[in-house]
């Protein structure tokens, strides 16, 4: 099955019942399969005119109680930003995939990179808290397109699915589960304000014709949902709150893979370069190799990397000129951190990487 | 026995609002209460979305569920909510610079789609929250903060782009015709369909300041009297007399029954 | 019916004044202590709605009710001449 399908596939799985998107080469096929599964599954499909409507759109249909998505890429990634900086505010679930391409701007359509890693994170206005999960397989495509479904709404918080055209259009078996876990919004509880938050900082979701009769703003607003946009206590506590109820639990959801735990040269990885390097690790069975697979990237989780505590070396590939090598490097105090960057649009190869373990030794 | 004006749709707590003296969006919000009221609808089942202006403020005010989005936006909110579920009653606030500046593309697009909605602009012909700036409907001239020698750019007629994109039900009317402006909304409300309502409001801080209308008094008699109804505008054309400047068409510029997006069958 | 404007809410724009088809409404001329000058009542007999509105039992008219901005004119029942009884106790 291709990737984009899996990624269909999966969020179907999840109960996905309202697509808004723009045709955008990789993912284009998420569009079109949608257009044809969703309906068919008594959900909604809508192509809207471009990107910024798109993410609108799916954001007006999360409100109404819908499991929204849209799927991007770079260009139009770009275009959804206040939209995102919009959801993030406002506290509204819905996934994103953005299967990345060759850029800055137009770049290289129907090529591979990773070039919007920090975008997802930091490419909105302001201080934002977003989840990202990255798949590295199709079979992950599948799994981790629902499980975005689940995070966003556990969080309210756009959910990105940080592919790329490798993962996208590629094609392996999967397996497909019986059932997928589906753990929808918690409800807003009668006589709670709509943004009033309980322990966990996530509020209560009230949607439209509920009867809460919610005032839904991106202006700052306290726990009513008024816009109170000129008190600074009340800024700070609720961008503060945006931030933390995600950054707080950055490791409870941390989701990842670690071999070869007592190496001291680890590879990090998420995405298609964890490929490389699982066939490397395959290929060169009796050293001691490292391998720090990260599926969810935002919130970085850098406990992750106390996971290998004989690591010296932390070498980084990536499809990028060393985005998250540069989160990797700001948690480390005494270990070296080697970014391995590669454009052009192809994964590195197994030789490239075990050079680069080679120049370590 | 107490009779405000429609006391349960009103946030009572969050009044007086923050208009200025005299605007004409508070007129606009309480025709399309009245239209609201009259078509009985559910509080619960209306939802109010707006951009950001001026105009986008309404919905802060009025007690159902609502969206205050991001600038010009509104409409690829609104398209989402009604095709998510489309037994919600859904009306847009919006402005003339959100409507047709920034969110030009989404008007003609929603107007093409014909999503059974209806959509008031607020049209006091300049950017007024913001402090004065001009738009694409400033009439040419005019003075505003970005324009200080006079607006240069020919204006959009939004009924008349409505009207070319597609909308079902397109009328113009002022903040000083009260009566015809309810009516209006009402029908739109009515009508399956997207219905497209333009309120010629004044902005006596912004626009009426730097044009010489700052009296309210003053901007809603130069409403009334540069108001042309469209049977009088058309037959003035026939007849060869020429239309003078300034003034404007007013009344239903279409009422039509294009397929519609949104309707639950 | 009696035709009250909310001094909180009245911003002093006088649209109402400008409207009202009986000119019941005369521009004000003292300062509130919001600082809005609101307009008052010069003719209040002349109002359809205070008189009218119980025997037709609707509103009528209502130009100035629609036309606030403010949302600030509304009505109260009151009979300006009812007869007052004086209770006396012993």
């Amino acid at each position: 099955m291709q990737g984009n399908r899996a990624c269909c596939e999966g969020a179907l799985a999840a109960g996905c019942n309202f697509f808004g998107g723009y045709p955008i080469t990789p993912s284009t096929e998420i569009a079109e399969m949608m257009a044809l599964k969703l309906p068919k599954a008594g959900g909604t499909f809508i192509q809207m005119e471009d990107e910024i409507a798109s993410m609108g759109a799916i954001i007006g249909a999360s409100w109404t109680g819908a499991r929204s998505m849209t799927a991007t890429s770079g260009p139009g990634f770009s275009l959804m930003m206040e939209n995102i900086g919009y959801a993030v505010m406002t506290e509204t679930p819905c996934v994103i995939v953005n299967i990345q391409r060759g850029g800055p701007s137009t770049g290289q359509p129907t090529m591979s990179a990773q070039g919007d890693m920090m975008q997802s994170r930091f490419g909105s206005h302001g201080d934002v808290a977003t989840i990202a999960v990255v798949p590295s397989t199709v079979q992950e495509m599948y799994d981790l397109t629902a499980k975005a479904f689940n995070l966003a709404d556990r969080f309210r918080v756009p959910t990105f699915v940080m592919s790329d055209e490798t993962i996208g259009h590629m094609r392996e078996r999967i397996i497909i589960p019986e059932k997928v876990d589906i753990v929808p919004r918690k409800p807003l509880e009668e006589g709670k304000l709509p943004y009033e938050a309980d322990e966990d900082g996530v509020p209560g979701f009230a949607n439209f014709g509920s009867g809460h009769r919610v005032h839904v703003t991106g202006l700052t607003h306290d726990e009513r949902g008024y816009p109170d946009a000129t008190d600074p206590e009340v800024h700070e506590k609720l961008v503060k709150r945006l931030y933390n109820k995600v950054e707080s639990k950055r490791h409870e959801i941390a989701d990842y893979d670690a071999v070869n735990t007592d190496a001291e040269i680890v590879f990090v990885t998420y995405g298609p370069c964890a490929r490389t390097v699982r066939q490397v690790l395959h290929d060169h069975p009796d050293e001691e190799i490292g391998h720090l697979n990260l599926r969810i990237v935002w919130p970085f989780p850098e406990d992750t990397l106390k996971r290998f505590p004989n690591a010296k070396t932390f070498i980084m590939p990536e499809l990028n000129l060393g985005q998250m090598a540069r989160e990797v490097a700001r948690h480390t105090t005494d270990q070296k951190v080697v970014s391995l960057p590669k454009l052009g649009g192809y994964i590195h190869t197994p030789d490239e990487l075990y050079a680069a373990v080679e120049a370590e030794r | 026995m107490s009779t405000r004006v429609f006391e349960k749709w009103y946030r009572e707590d969050r009044l007086p609002h923050i208009f200025c003296t005299g605007c004409g969006n508070g007129t606009v919000m309480n025709c399309a209460i009245k239209a609201v009221d009259t078509m009985q609808w559910e509080i619960d089942d209306t939802v109010f979305i707006s951009g950001i202006g001026c105009s986008s403020r309404a919905p802060g005010y009025i007690s159902t569920d609502s969206l205050h989005t991001t600038h010009g936006r509104a409409l690829a909110f609104a398209t989402g909510v009604k095709m998510a579920n489309p037994d919600l009653h859904v009306v847009v606030f919006t402005g003339d610079g959100d409507l047709s500046a920034i969110g030009g593309n989404h008007f003609i697009h929603a107007c093409r789609r014909n999503i059974d909605m209806t959509v008031i602009c607020m049209n006091n012909m300049i950017y007024g929250m913001t402090g004065g700036q001009g738009s694409p409907c400033t009439p040419v001239g005019k003075i505003s903060t970005t324009t200080p020698y006079g607006a240069a750019e020919p204006v959009f007629d939004l009924a008349d782009l409505a009207v070319a994109a597609g909308a079902n039900h397109v009328a113009r009317w002022t903040s000083y015709h009260t009566k015809e402006l309810t009516k209006a909304i009402e029908t739109g409300l009515a009508t399956e369909g997207l219905s497209f309502i333009e309120a010629m409001v004044q902005c006596p801080t912004a626009y009426g300041r730097r044009n010489k209308l700052r009296n309210v008094t003053d901007m809603v008699e130069w409403m009334r009297t540069h108001a042309i109804l469209l049977q009088k505008a058309r037959r003035m054309e026939a007849e060869g007399v020429p239309i003078p400047e300034d003034h404007f068409t007013v009344g239903e510029f279409i009422h039509r029954h294009r397929p519609a997006m949104g309707v639950r069958r | 019916m009696k035709l009250i404007i909310d001094e909180q809410r009245c911003k002093g724009c006088n649209l109402c004044t400008t409207v009202c088809p009986y000119n019941i409404f005369q521009e004000g001329r003292k300062l509130n202590e919001r600082g809005i000058i609101v307009p008052i009542l010069d003719r209040p007999e002349r109002c359809t709605n205070c008189r009218l509105r119980k025997l037709y039992g609707r509103q009528l008219c209502g130009a100035c009710q629609m036309i606030c901005p403010d949302q600030a004119i509304y009505w109260i029942d009151e009979d300006p001449y009812a007869e007052e009884s004086v209770v006396i106790e012993f």
